[in-house]
């Protein structure tokens, strides 16, 4: 078995492909940004070698920690929201009647495109005639808030928008990973008397772990680089308030002309991105053997 | 899914009073999967309501109100607009193939760093893992220039390597919760059988993982269908653009036609719909495929 | 049937595509840098050449203009029979991106668009325009209006040639003005009145969009004018003065004032430009202070209904008693332009094509797409609607214009510009902290 399963001239057949393909289109733009991270450029002219200057500026730069703050709340938010889809997906996994028809209605948002998805929040938030105002003031709220417009409500009611638009991605994730599990652990589990709770906490949640993990990784990583929906319904407004890196970056870069310390910006992103990914494997890896052993 | 098995998630070993209580938690549950399911709904009927009024209609009449004179005419307007036509079959095509790649060879690696023995396995996951974490926008200038160099620019292949490239890593994270999960005993029969790693991934696990596959593919073929930036960034001629540049067509120096936009979402949603209306089913039987074999 | 040959073959095709764009990498610049280096201004007429054309007017939306283009195009393909012109066109945002990235790899297209002053200077910088002084001087030679050519020029040379024009009137909905019994303001005080009796009555005094941040600073621009007078305003934009200038510190009070006054709509500074337009246009909001490229969509544009568009009108951003500005003092200047790529194989050939591009541009864009051109136009040749006809006048007469702030300063300085505005009406700046960041950004 080991030795079949060892054939090198194999694992370089199904690796090396996929490997040299993200070595030359992600692994080269992520060596060259490091680069231009230690320059001074406006993505035009010459470049000026400045060391680690765009960096030490980054340190100090509170717009940039601001906005890296907004990354780090959505990165928990999008964490917590796993719960309330592992929730739906087990009701939709579940033999219920008409839950295939209900997993292809509650998947559909996920298939709109970003401009639709953001068309449409516009319009539930617009300040006087959107959807939420008008119902507010049907039930008598005076003065409701221009919910885009307030910079202590802004990043929330972003938040809003980017959970619903990926509820799809991680429930039909979710849902598969659910399907998968054999039917006749469960039947195994009813037959002693388990009822469903038990069965979905005790069965499914351990046999779905491994799915469980991936996402919360994906989530993190997914949110700290969010750009979408904040570039185009509040474009990091108003005054900075819904900033976050990815659209620092972009703000620097394409607008500033400051490619330098737009790169410097997309590294440093990159930097937190591993660290995050770093803990949450060390805190899922310590969960695992306390629920093994 | 029939009727008789809707009441075993509840559990054979309840007594009769509590039997009430079941019935109304499943009145209630039902209340409140069908609202979700209107909420989920109410997108797509927007998009239409969207897709049927003027600029002036779009800003003043509350969203979910059909315009007195609805404009047909934006449907028109976007399927006239030129080339319309060449973008849609350059996005069916671009899709396909991008999404089958990424799944195959997403798969075989996969398949290399689960099943198979060898140093380094941990570190090449970590590559991977690593390269999604770039923002996009921060790739644009050097990829640009790389695929300037390699000739490719206003070339399809620069947007299949690069859809391949960028997908690679999310597709293979989610595999992996799924290769973990499967059964090794096939495997270890199959091998005492004389089978060769190709034939073992081919025929058995391939299939085995059909659900998830289906999951990947519909991640895949949504993310291709909807990009823009790279197809912006690297293609200049109309006959390699695909569907989303359709809507720049009405996004003006000072103004957009909002309603033309909406027409040309709605049509570039639907054959995507409908591919996922196929896909979802395969996931339920590339479950069930699986299971019989495993 | 998944085969090993079918996966193999699949391998080696795609490790060959890999090759392919791994050797093109470190192969130094191979097949695409060749003729770039002479800048082949000498082809003969014989010769075959296509002339790249990247512009920002698709045909769905800029339908007037895109007919222009390729007629133009067209035209010009008749008469010079060696020549092709292909266009790419993207919607703005897109454009300014893709230029963007076309620059980093010294790729731009041999004829483009581009913008004014601070947003064309990196690019002269760069090397990446080259001058058009000797188009400019030839049959185009006096053709222009005034003061908008140089707008496009640095160091003496000029590196592109305008094509709109733009001055930013208040316009105001008549009706909405009738009703409440207001006349139309000559004085700032005036204004107020206006701004006060609407908001007493529920309307919404000012439509303003602040999510696009350079809305909001042009009601910053006018009142700086109006208060401090346009050589403090201009010198301050150019670093040789200091925003704490007292009067330019009254202007930036006098914005948070109006704001206090609730003269904006609700949750200006979330709004888009677009959805702001639509609250003037919806006769929500009864004034609108934007350039005269919205002319069409309040005199020919037929997607807005023809009441609304017979109840628009315009008045001059009114002066402030005791300040130091000119009521003919506009705020405004050239849109876009063209320019020719230094690089270009064909400069000659796209030189040819920017010229005779201007001209016939200038000839049909009033009265085929509603812009303004940046050469001057008969108007008493042309059949125009009274609104076109009286700001063309207004523009004869202006004391001044000053070009748009975030236009005018270099992209850096820009940015901290147009962020600093929607704090200030956010109220998330005092005067003080709006004037010092605009210092330090103008001076770096």
């Amino acid at each position: 078995m080991d030795k079949v399963m060892s054939n090198k001239k194999m694992i370089a057949l199904y690796v090396l492909p996929s490997l040299l393909l993200i070595m030359a289109v992600v692994y080269i733009p992520i060596v060259l940004t490091g680069y231009y991270g230690l320059n001074e450029w406006n993505g035009i002219g010459a470049m000026k070698f400045v060391g680690l200057d765009n960096y030490s500026a980054l340190i100090q730069d509170d717009n940039f920690w601001s906005s890296a703050g907004h990354s780090l709340l959505l990165a928990v938010f999008s964490a917590l929201s796993l719960i309330l889809y592992l929730i739906v997906a087990m009701v939709l996994s579940a033999r219920l009647k008409g839950s295939n028809l209900f997993r292809k209605i509650y998947l559909i948002p996920m298939l709109l495109s970003s401009v639709a998805i953001a068309q449409l929040w516009l319009k539930i938030y617009h300040p006087t005639n959107g959807i939420m105002n008008s119902f507010l003031e049907s039930i008598g709220v005076a003065n409701p808030p221009a919910w885009l417009a307030e910079p202590s409500l802004v990043l929330f009611a972003l938040f809003i928008p980017i959970l619903w638009q990926y509820a799809g991605f991680y429930i039909l994730i979710y849902y598969a990973a659910l399907k998968n599990i054999p039917t006749s652990l469960e039947e195994a589990a009813k037959i002693d008397g388990a009822n469903a709770f038990q069965i979905a906490y005790k069965i499914k949640l351990p046999l779905a772990m491994e799915v469980i993990k991936v996402t919360i990784v994906l989530a993190v990583v997914g949110s700290l680089k969010y750009f979408d929906l904040i570039y185009v319904m509040t474009d990091g407004g108003p005054n900075g308030a819904s900033e976050v890196m990815a659209s620092y970056m972009y703000h620097q870069a394409f607008r500033a002309y400051d490619f330098g310390y737009g790169s410097a910006v997309g590294f440093f992103l990159l930097v937190i991105c591993l660290i995050a990914t770093w803990i949450i494997r060390k805190m899922t890896v310590t969960k695992d053997t306390i629920q093994y052993s | 899914m029939t009727s008789t098995t809707a009441g075993q998630l509840g559990g054979a070993s309840r007594g009769k009073g509590s039997s009430v209580l079941l019935k109304l938690g499943y009145a209630l549950l039902y209340i409140v999967l069908i609202v979700v399911a209107a909420l989920q709904l109410f997108p797509l009927v927007w998009l239409l309501f969207f897709s049927l009024k003027s600029n002036q209609e779009v800003f003043n009449l509350p969203p979910l109100s059909l315009p007195t004179n609805p404009r047909w005419e934006n449907y028109g307007k976007v399927w006239s607009a030129g080339n319309i036509d060449t973008y849609f079959l350059n996005s069916v095509w671009i899709t396909v193939v991008a999404t089958a790649l990424t799944v195959v060879l997403g798969s075989l690696v996969t398949y290399a760093i689960t099943r198979m023995k060898w140093k380094g396995s941990s570190l090449v996951l970590g590559l991977f893992m690593v390269a999604m974490m770039i923002p996009v926008h921060s790739t644009l200038i050097p990829l640009f220039s790389m695929f300037n160099k390699a000739g490719l620019i206003d070339h399809p292949l620069s947007l299949i390597l690069t859809y391949v490239a960028f997908n690679m890593p999310i597709t293979i994270m989610i595999l992996l919760g799924f290769y973990y999960a499967l059964p090794r005993e096939v495997e270890e029969a199959a091998i005492i059988d004389g089978c060769s790693v190709n034939r073992m991934f081919f025929q058995i696990v391939l299939p085995m993982t059909g659900s998830v596959i289906a999951t990947t593919s519909i991640i895949n073929m949504i993310y291709n269908w909807n990009e823009f930036i790279f197809v912006n960034t690297f293609i200049s001629s109309d006959s390699f653009k695909t569907l989303t540049v359709g809507v720049q067509n009405f996004i003006g120096q000072y103004t957009t036609d909002w309603g033309a936009i909406g027409a040309t979402l709605m049509i570039s949603i639907l054959p995507i719909l409908v591919a996922f209306l196929f896909l979802s089913d395969r996931i339920v039987e590339g479950m069930a495929a699986g299971s019989v074999k495993g | 049937m998944f085969k090993k040959k079918w996966s193999i073959t699949l391998m080696t095709t795609l490790c060959l595509a890999m090759v392919a764009a791994g050797c093109g990498n470190n192969g130094n610049n191979g097949a695409n840098n060749e003729g770039s280096a002479n800048g082949g201004a000498a082809e003969s007429d014989s010769k075959k050449v296509t002339v790249n054309f990247m512009h920002l007017w698709p045909e769905g939306v800029s339908a007037g203009q895109n007919k222009i283009v390729n007629q133009i195009i067209n035209d010009y393909q008749a008469e010079h029979t060696n020549v092709t012109i292909k266009q790419e066109v993207l919607d703005n945002e897109q454009y300014k991106n893709k230029l963007k990235v076309l620059s980093a790899s010294n790729q731009l297209p041999d004829v483009g668009v581009t913008w004014a002053a601070g947003f064309l200077q990196p690019y002269v910088e760069g090397n990446l325009f080259t001058p058009v002084d000797d188009v400019l001087g030839g049959e185009l030679n006096g053709k222009f209006v005034a003061g908008t050519t140089e707008a496009y020029a640095v160091d003496g040379k000029t590196y592109a040639l305008p094509l709109e024009f733009n001055i930013a009137p208040i316009y105001y909905n008549k009706a909405i003005f009738e009703k409440y019994n207001l006349e139309v303001p000559q004085t700032y005080d005036q204004f107020k009145q206006v701004v006060k009796t609407l908001s007493d009555n529920g309307v919404a005094p000012i439509a303003l969009g602040n999510k696009d941040r350079w809305t909001g600073s042009l009601w910053y621009m006018y009142m700086a004018d109006r208060f401090a007078g346009q050589e403090t305003l201009s010198k301050a934009i150019k670093g040789e003065a200091s925003f704490t200038d007292e009067n330019l510190m009254k202007a930036a009070t006098e914005v948070q004032s109006l704001v206090d006054g609730n003269a904006f709509v609700k949750g200006f500074n979330g709004l888009s430009n677009e959805e702001a337009k639509s609250e003037f246009t919806n006769e929500k909001a009864a004034m609108y202070l934007m350039g005269t490229w919205e002319l069409p969509n309040w005199t020919t544009n037929a997607d807005i209904p023809q009441e609304f568009r017979d109840k628009v009108g315009f008045f001059k951003f009114p002066t402030v008693e005791g300040g130091k500005g000119d009521i003919n003092s506009w705020v405004g200047g050239p849109g876009v332009g063209l320019f020719v790529a230094e690089n270009s194989k064909v400069k000659a050939e796209a030189k040819a094509f920017v010229e005779y591009f201007v001209t016939k541009w200038g000839e049909q864009s009033v009265t085929g797409a509603g812009v303004i051109p940046a050469t001057k136009v008969d108007t008493s040749a042309l059949e125009l609607p009274q609104l076109y006809i009286d700001l063309f006048n207004e523009m004869n007469q202006a004391s001044s214009i000053t070009l748009f702030a975030d236009v005018q300063m270099p992209a850096n300085a820009a940015e901290t510009h147009l962020n600093m505005i929607q704090s200030l009406f956010g109220k998330a700046v005092t005067p003080e902290k709006f004037a010092q960041e605009h210092d330090a950004a103008v001076a770096k």
